[in-house]
């Protein structure tokens, strides 16, 4: 929210008023639909997994447990899990982040030769895709499987967030720009003293969709680290979970599961309760990050009223 | 928005001198070049090199096989494609619900980002934005659990119906295809709206404040404040996505019409993605799946040309 | 600026912590390296020297070292090996693929449904010559099956999980059957139900008088077909109705051998017409199509459900919840309904041999002298009980007959997932070399614990007894007829190569019957035969003979003796 509202006088008129508590009563509808799923999860999270077959769990456990949380908590791999989870997360986004950033900058400056080449060429590559098997032999062949860095490296630039960011740059007042310029300022000292404190907005944004998306990858753990269990990451290591608490009874299953299903075995832990304890525990970190990185996004353009 | 005034060329007489003042011009942006160009190295060996994976489209591909002992079948997979009656169905069921998904996706996000804005206490609205992008964190199994609990004939829709009358009796709304597309539509708002208005907000941040207190002071209504500050400082930003998601029309999604699919709505439900994984992956057919990947990526680069060039012919920000 | 401290004390201890991870890992992988190396340059007789081979299942199953349970420790001692177990995550397909492509297999595979693909990518190594130089035992338990599981080219490369030795038959109904809930039977005094007519009037009848339980509305009949990979339940039905097990999408004739699809069928128009009639009368629940795997077990374990059809298997979750649950009333039996009168029912299965599903020595397996060697120590009479057993007097007893008999606490150990992981039974009960689910010990007793008549008999509550006396038979079992010997079974293992016109018929006729059975089943009685039509039209245009012809020629072969 810019800053100079807070400390403005309104006059609130009555139109004003009734638009304000029009908005307060849909935001208060909008939430409860969007946190009821939240609520679902955690209610079969605590609930007792053989009890959730029999559905009708909404909000709120019929029978606590915390067998759920046991289950997921005794595996010994979640905690290194988490923290390699924790590492990729952190240094890939700052790696990426700030890579993509420079790129963008490289790109807004007008009168950069190879600003169009460049451009066009990342644009493209969000439209194509060679398909899984080629991207896996070059995986394979520059040396990066059963490597941390698989998680880092080919995800350094993400070309939406780096046109996410060069629009930031791009409204930046031009002044700004000049100024620095005229100062003796080079390409890189005006890239990182001038344009990343003021696009703070725009790196929080992008940080906060690269964290994210570093935080929730198990796909290329599957694919590539799959056979180190100290590269997996948590987000892989529930999916494991989950995957091994499919037993006989799931839907198909293996000629293993139909022996299994026929010699009558009962389970402490179903794939449902085992998917909402995930869910709890794989978003509760980003939930509790969000709240802090939200005031990074109204740091707004009040730097000295730069215009013209 | 305003552009930075670039030093212009200066166009010589003689062509020799246009290619020497484009390398003057290089080696004055060593820095530029340095920044930029290990990215170009890396996007050309991680994105362009596995293109080579396109000649899988004219093979009868074996991953156990090397790139030289693979069996040609020329055009048959994309004959197979094309000859496919259920080809042009699932096309059209991609095509519509990428549509509405699209312009659900903008309008909804772009609303619910102003509304946001205009709320007073940022308490209230930090912990609506919070909450509101929780859905996005629910893996689509789970999200797609919700939507069917909800919608059986005995789920909370049919009962609040049910209640207010609005019908006598409980519809089957998986069962009905021609619902599906709607609720899709109603689904994936559900669960990316708050995620979306992210990037709306943080545009709205850009918004320089006087230009609020020039036109409270000229007597501007909160709607005319909306319509004529607000909306056109998210413009460019909102163009710029609009011409990005343009080009991913042929994304549906999968997961969801994968999970929310049967055979009663499938007529409505099955998507490019679904048709390539029956015939494509099931079957050990990477063939057919990269033939139907080519065809997405000239089809996207398409509306991608022609939506950037409109954006371009209208003044537009654009995207290249 | 503050922000660009952030920046590189973040890096600098990101940086810091990589290098520890990568390191260790590194640290890791020398070790390794260097224990195989040193053992490879062993070549002695009995080679018993410490030795750890990877083991790569394309089931799902959580990842362990054999040494940490205790078969797998026992087995260690045996031999000197262990085993890094790992089971597949997601996408199967993918996972495949990917492992072919890039060509690094684990010592051992067990491929699951892709065992075609890795058997065309050359991934295992041919098991002929190990086995006759170096494996007595797998002569023994095999001897009988080889050519079933010997590959056109003359070569073995896996070893099936259903050698059976012997025949037992399994007492409970594990696979399909029309089930009702006990309750109906008990009201109307345990009357014979032999016909779908029968089956479905009990239904209607019961529901005429009790149109509700705890408030809410009974529901007459549903199954599980909302779920694109288990529509077969509902389209396998009449093939049952009509008297045959489950040989997947064709009925095969006795005598001539000939493959039929029943999807066009008369017996598929009678099944389409007796559920349209049933939808008509409110007795056919619409979720059949709809309901996702949690609201279909959630309906079968609410006790509103009067029938249902499904396999066994699909439903043990629900089943054994209600088994706890303890109410007797609300559980189900399962019955041998069939058409007609006069057809004799199959369904339970007979004695058959599955040879595309075993367990194969990779081409980058280091050592496949070794690894023969403890398949065939695995097969043994001793180590045969033992994963299926335990060990005496801790996971079971021998009584004064030398029966082998288990005590409540050791039946409850054998049916809980922790336990049988922890103690082996999970990992090492199926998926190796093993004999048969249906077959015999030396001494008699049953190979498989759910098939000793005594263990299945100490299972039993009240209830169960009270169902199976006023039925006068011993087991589930035994309320359905005896199999008849089909030297075929089952014809749905019967490979269909990759992208071939088989498996392509399959996949159409499959979104077909998705598509109009719903159709079929909610049209007015009016429409019902022009909705028929239409499907039949439908399915004219697929390859129909083609596909009758491929089956038929393997079922012939498979008959003569070549699988």
């Amino acid at each position: 929210m810019s800053g100079a509202k807070s400390s403005r006088k309104v006059y609130s008129s009555v139109p004003d008023k009734l638009f304000d508590v029009f908005n307060i009563l849909f935001m208060i509808g909008l939430m409860i639909f969007t946190l009821y799923p939240f609520l679902n999860m955690f209610a079969l999270s605590f609930n007792d997994a053989n009890d959730s077959i029999r559905g009708g769990i909404y909000i709120w456990p019929r029978e606590w447990t915390w067998a759920n949380y046991q289950y997921i908590l005794n595996e010994s791999s979640i905690f290194h899990a988490t923290f390699i989870s924790a590492a990729r997360t952190i240094i890939g986004t700052l790696v990426s982040v700030f890579c993509t950033a420079m790129l963008a900058y490289t790109i807004s400056r007008q009168d950069y030769v190879l600003k169009k080449f460049v451009t066009i060429a990342f644009i493209f590559t969000m439209y194509f895709n060679g398909g899984l098997i080629p991207n896996y032999l070059l995986t394979k062949e520059l040396g990066l499987l059963n490597n941390f860095w698989v998680y880092i490296i080919p995800g350094i630039i993400g070309v939406f967030n780096m046109i996410v960011v060069r629009s930031f740059i791009e409204g930046l007042p031009e002044g700004i720009m000049e100024s620095a310029r005229i100062d003796g300022a080079g390409e890189f000292t005006t890239f990182m003293k001038i344009v990343l404190p003021l696009t703070v907005p725009a790196l929080a944004t992008v940080s906060l969709f690269v964290a994210v998306s570093q935080w929730n990858s198990w796909f290329d753990v599957f694919l590539y680290n799959s056979s180190r269990l100290e590269l997996s990451t948590l987000q892989y290591e529930l999916m494991k979970i989950l995957s091994t608490s499919n037993t006989a009874a799931s839907s198909g299953g293996t000629a293993a599961d139909a022996f299994a299903g026929a010699q009558g075995n009962v389970t402490s832990v179903t794939p449902t309760s085992i998917r909402a304890t995930m869910t709890i525990v794989a978003s509760l970190p980003i939930i509790i990050v969000y709240p802090f990185l939200q005031k990074y996004f109204v740091q707004g353009m009040t730097v000295g009223g730069v215009k013209g | 928005m305003g552009k930075h005034t670039g030093q212009t060329v200066t166009a010589t007489a003689t062509g020799n001198s246009r290619i020497g003042t484009f390398f003057k011009q290089l080696s004055k942006q060593k820095m530029l070049m340095l920044m930029s160009l290990p990215f170009l190295i890396w996007v050309f060996i991680f994105k362009y090199v596995p293109l080579w994976g396109w000649t899988i489209a004219f093979q009868k591909f074996r991953p156990a096989r090397d790139l030289f002992n693979q069996e040609w079948v020329g055009l048959k997979n994309f004959k197979m494609l094309f000859q496919e009656e259920a080809f042009y169905r699932v096309l059209r069921n991609t095509l519509v619900m990428s549509s509405i998904n699209l312009v659900l996706g903008f309008i909804t996000a772009i609303v619910l980002a102003i509304l946001l804005n205009e709320l007073r206490s940022i308490l209230f609205k930090r912990t609506v934005q919070t909450i509101s992008y929780l859905p996005h964190f629910i893996s689509w199994v789970v999200a797609a659990n919700i939507v069917q609990t909800a919608l059986a004939p005995e789920g909370i829709i049919n009962v609040l119906m049910l209640k207010f009358n609005l019908i006598d009796q409980p519809i089957l709304w998986l069962g009905k295809g021609e619902y599906f597309w709607g609720i899709l539509g109603a689904t994936e708002v559900w669960k990316n709206v708050g995620w979306n208005t992210i990037i709306y907000l943080a545009a709205i941040t850009t918004i320089d404040p006087s230009q609020y207190e020039a036109a409270e002071i000229d007597g501007a209504s909160r709607l005319q404040r909306i319509l004529h500050i607000t909306l056109p400082g998210m413009k460019s930003v909102i163009v710029i996505l609009l011409i990005m998601n343009l080009g991913h029309i042929l994304e549906s999604g999968f997961e969801p019409q994968y999970l929310l699919g049967n055979g009663m709505n499938v007529d409505y439900s099955e998507n490019l993605d679904i048709f390539v994984l029956k015939y494509g992956m099931n079957m050990g057919n990477y063939g057919l799946a990269t033939a139907a990947g080519m065809f997405k990526t000239v089809v996207s680069f398409i509306f991608l040309m022609v939506a950037n060039n409109v954006a371009k012919r209208l003044g537009e920000s654009r995207l290249y | 600026m503050t922000t660009k401290k952030w920046l590189k004390t973040g890096l600098a201890v990101a940086m810091a912590s990589v290098l520890v991870i990568t390191g260790c890992g590194n640290n890791n992988n020398a070790g390794t390296n260097d224990k195989e190396a040193a053992n490879s340059g062993n070549n002695a007789e009995e080679n018993t020297a410490p030795v750890t081979f990877t083991y790569f299942g394309f089931g799902s199953g959580k990842d362990v070292l054999a040494s940490d349970t205790t078969i797998g420790k026992i087995l260690q001692e045996q031999t000197g090996v262990d085993w890094k177990m790992e089971f597949a995550v997601g996408d199967v397909a993918t996972k495949s693929g990917v492992m072919i492509a890039g060509g690094d297999y684990p010592d051992v595979i067990i491929p699951e449904g892709e065992i075609d693909k890795l058997i065309d990518a050359e991934a295992f190594i041919p098991l002929n010559d190990l086995i006759e130089e170096h494996a007595p035992n797998i002569k023994r338990v095999y001897g009988d099956y080889m050519d079933k599981f010997t590959a056109e080219d003359g070569n073995i490369y896996i070893l099936p999980f259903s050698a059976n030795q012997g025949y037992i038959s399994d007492p409970n109904v594990s696979q399909g059957a029309f089930w009702m809930q006990r309750r109906v039977l008990k009201e109307f005094g345990y009357p014979e139900v032999k016909t779908l007519d029968q089956y479905f009037d009990l239904i209607e009848q019961y529901q005429a008088k009790y149109p509700s339980v705890d408030g809410k509305d009974t529901i007459g009949f549903i199954t599980f077909a909302g779920v694109a990979d288990n529509f077969f339940t509902i389209t396998n039905a009449p093939m049952h109705l009509a008297g045959s097990p489950n040989d997947g999408d064709t009925i095969i004739d006795m005598e001539t051998h000939e493959a039929n699809i029943y999807a066009t069928s008369e017996y598929e128009k009678e099944w389409l017409q007796s559920l349209n009639e049933l939808n008509s009368k409110g007795l056919f629940d619409p979720e059949t199509f709809t309901a996702n795997k949690d609201q279909y077990l959630a309906k079968l374990t609410s006790g509103r459900v009067l029938g249902y059809f499904n396999y066994g298997w699909q439903v043990g979750d629900a089943t054994n919840n209600l088994k706890t649950a303890g109410n007797d009333d609300y559980r189900y039996v399962g019955l041998p309904v069939v058409f007609d009168e006069n057809t004799k029912d199959q369904y339970i299965d007979p004695p058959a041999f599955v040879n595309n599903r075993g367990i194969g020595i990779s081409v980058s397996a280091k050592d496949p002298v070794r690894i023969i060697k403890y398949f065939d120590n695995l097969l043994t009479e001793e180590n045969q009980t033992l994963v299926q057993w335990g060990e005496e007097g801790v996971t079971y007893s021998v009584d004064e007959n030398g029966r082998y008999v288990m005590s409540d606490e050791q039946i409850a150990n054998r049916n809980d997932n922790e336990f049988k992981r922890s103690y082996g039974f999970q990992y090492f009960e199926y998926s190796w070399p093993r004999y048969g689910n249906n077959s015999v010990l030396e001494n008699g007793n049953s190979y498989a614990v759910g098939n000793q008549p005594e263990v299945a008999y100490a299972g039993y509550t009240e209830g169960d007894r009270a169902i199976l006396d006023a039925y006068g038979a011993k087991t589930f079992a035994g309320m359905f007829a005896e199999p008849d010997d089909r030297p075929w079974y089952p014809a749905w293992s019967i490979n269909k190569a990759q992208g071939s016109p088989e498996q392509i018929y399959a996949q159409k006729a499959g979104d077909l019957q998705q598509k109009y059975y719903p159709k079929m089943v909610f049209a007015s009685a009016a429409e019902f035969e022009k909705v028929w039509n239409e499907y039949l039209a439908e399915f004219d245009k697929l390859d129909v003979a083609g596909y009758e012809e491929f089956v038929t020629k393997h079922v012939k072969e498979r008959v003569a003796g070549n699988w």
